[in-house]
């Protein structure tokens, strides 16, 4: 492991953000977008079913917070490789000693700068436009985000993966599988919500066990420990699982020779 | 004792899709040696490359650079070889120096701005460092490229197509820098070009492909008297006409 190498990967990703004022969006736009859309459908909602609810409004956009959280870290680590492939790059970095290990740490290291900018983008509007900022779910929300963040890594691996696998055919995945872990997550709502028995499936999933933990948290109960501790174990499995994964279609990569899509 | 070869590749073997891409192929290259890789398109030749990139893993066969056994030690390996290509563009919105210091940090080279300037200077390129790479003629990418190539001093430099559609003036300028990355740090270079004179005076040795095999290996003259033509752009055509098949 070469810690210039990674610095370079996150150098080389902070330079794509920088210089593309398109992918401001991503850090700016979209997520206070989200913020008005989820805030104003939960104040219009609780105002609805008969007086103002303050929970309603905290689920709403504590949901859509944790989800950016997801969302952001999971959309860098897939963006990086479309950004080598749509700018025929990728044999410019397959040619240097560059380790798979150490672009995925640098994409994954990336990502969290990224989350830090798009965290402060949603906590300065939801306060100022509902007065609501994660932070008053306490030190509970720290768990919770990492969860996110941990399973945000592992399904942009599984997307890299996939896009080294298919092409920019599957590229689609990187803003599809948010809606899929939007419904299947129970952002918004428990999973037993889901219809037929569909809630039963994805109960188990350890991003819907951290919405589950949020949403006691924020009925005012404590932090359930037990649920929390379920999905690190969970979340570890699906990462070593994603990294396998990579690691197996940068192997089918190589030996079909893929490669030469791009070159 | 002999040095190191730069390469050492043996019995590389490549299907793609059932059809044979390269059929046992041994290809060394000396320490130091320039050698040109040719034949017509679709003979091998850059599945070849990409192999000693460990971009592309042999059905069979194995591939040694500078000593290390590909792909368990393609990280260190790679740091013994520059890659340029002139179908590759460089990144985009990057200005020169920022795309050098990229390619500097992905070789793990910790005094980079020192190495930098100085291959910017040994290379003609200081007055294009502050440029954005896609504000850049096709020559100057290709001279940017090799820069980049040979930032770490690589033991061996290959060179995909280098001077393909560059103007003949821009294209000697870019042959004056392989060689200067020869001459400066005793670099091997291995060569693809479809231009023959640019290959008679740039390389000691050549390797002609046809259908993914080695058909002839020397120099340009030998590889010419084996087809019993005149010049090597003569055995070229012989090797191409016979990849064609009857008409």
């Amino acid at each position: 492991m070469n810690l210039i190498r990674v610095g370079a990967v996150i150098r080389r990703h902070w330079l794509v953000l920088w210089r593309g004022p398109h992918r401001w969006f991503e850090v700016a736009f979209w997520p206070v977008m989200d913020a008005i859309l989820w805030g104003s459908l939960g104040v219009y909602v609780s105002t609805a079913a008969g007086s103002a609810n303050a929970t309603v409004v905290a689920l709403m956009l504590g949901g859509m917070t944790l989800f950016w959280t997801l969302t952001v870290v999971q959309m860098t680590v897939s963006l990086s490789v479309m950004d080598e492939t749509n700018t025929r790059n990728l044999l410019n970095v397959l040619s240097t000693s560059v380790k798979p290990i150490e672009y995925l740490l640098g994409v994954a290291a990336f990502g969290l700068m990224k989350l830090t900018m798009t965290m402060t983008t949603i906590t300065v509007m939801t306060t100022i436009i509902y007065g609501f900022a994660l932070n008053s779910l306490g030190w509970n929300a720290i768990p919770i985000m990492l969860l996110l963040i941990v399973n945000g890594w592992a399904l942009g691996f599984v997307i890299l993966g996939l896009v080294l696998r298919f092409g920019p055919s599957a590229e689609i995945l990187t803003w599809g599988l948010n809606y899929v872990m939007l419904a299947i997550s129970g952002v918004f709502f428990p999973p037993s919500a889901l219809p037929g028995g569909l809630g039963n499936v994805v109960r188990w999933l350890p991003t819907g066990l951290a919405f589950d933990a949020m949403r006691t948290i924020v009925r005012g109960e404590p932090a359930p420990a037990g649920t929390l501790w379920t999905a690190a174990g969970g979340s570890i499995v699906v990462l070593v699982l994603a990294l396998a994964f990579c690691g197996w279609m940068l192997r089918v990569f190589r030996r079909r020779g893929f490669v030469t899509r791009y070159s | 004792m002999p040095p190191t070869p730069a390469v050492d590749a043996r019995a590389l073997v490549k299907s793609f899709k059932g059809r044979r891409a390269l059929d046992l192929v041994t290809l060394t290259v000396a320490a130091g040696e320039r050698v040109a890789l040719l034949g017509p398109n679709g003979a091998g030749k850059t599945t070849t490359l990409l192999m000693l990139l460990g971009a592309v893993t042999p059905d069979s066969g194995t591939v040694e650079i500078s000593g290390l056994r590909l792909p368990r030690h393609r990280s260190k390996a790679m740091l013994r070889v520059g890659f340029v290509a002139g179908y590759l563009p460089l990144p985009e919105n990057l200005t020169v120096r920022e795309s050098l210091e990229l390619f500097a940090g992905f070789a793990g080279l910790r005094r980079r701005q020192a190495r930098i300037d100085e291959a910017a200077e040994a290379f003609g390129l200081t007055e294009l460092m502050s440029r954005r790479n896609q504000e850049l003629s096709s020559g100057q990418r290709t001279l940017v490229s090799i820069v980049k190539a040979v930032l770490h001093r690589p033991a061996l430099l290959i060179l995909d197509e280098p001077t393909a559609s560059l103007d003949p003036d821009i294209a000697a300028r870019v042959r004056q820098a392989m060689l200067e990355a020869h001459r400066r740090d005793g670099t091997a270079l291995l060569v693809t070009s479809h231009n023959m004179r640019e290959v008679e005076t740039l390389c000691e040795r050549v390797v002609l492909l046809s259908q993914g095999r080695i058909v002839a290996d020397g120099s340009a003259f030998e590889v010419a008297s084996q087809f019993d033509v005149e010049d090597l752009e003569s055995a070229f055509l012989a090797v191409a006409e016979a990849q064609r098949g009857p008409r």
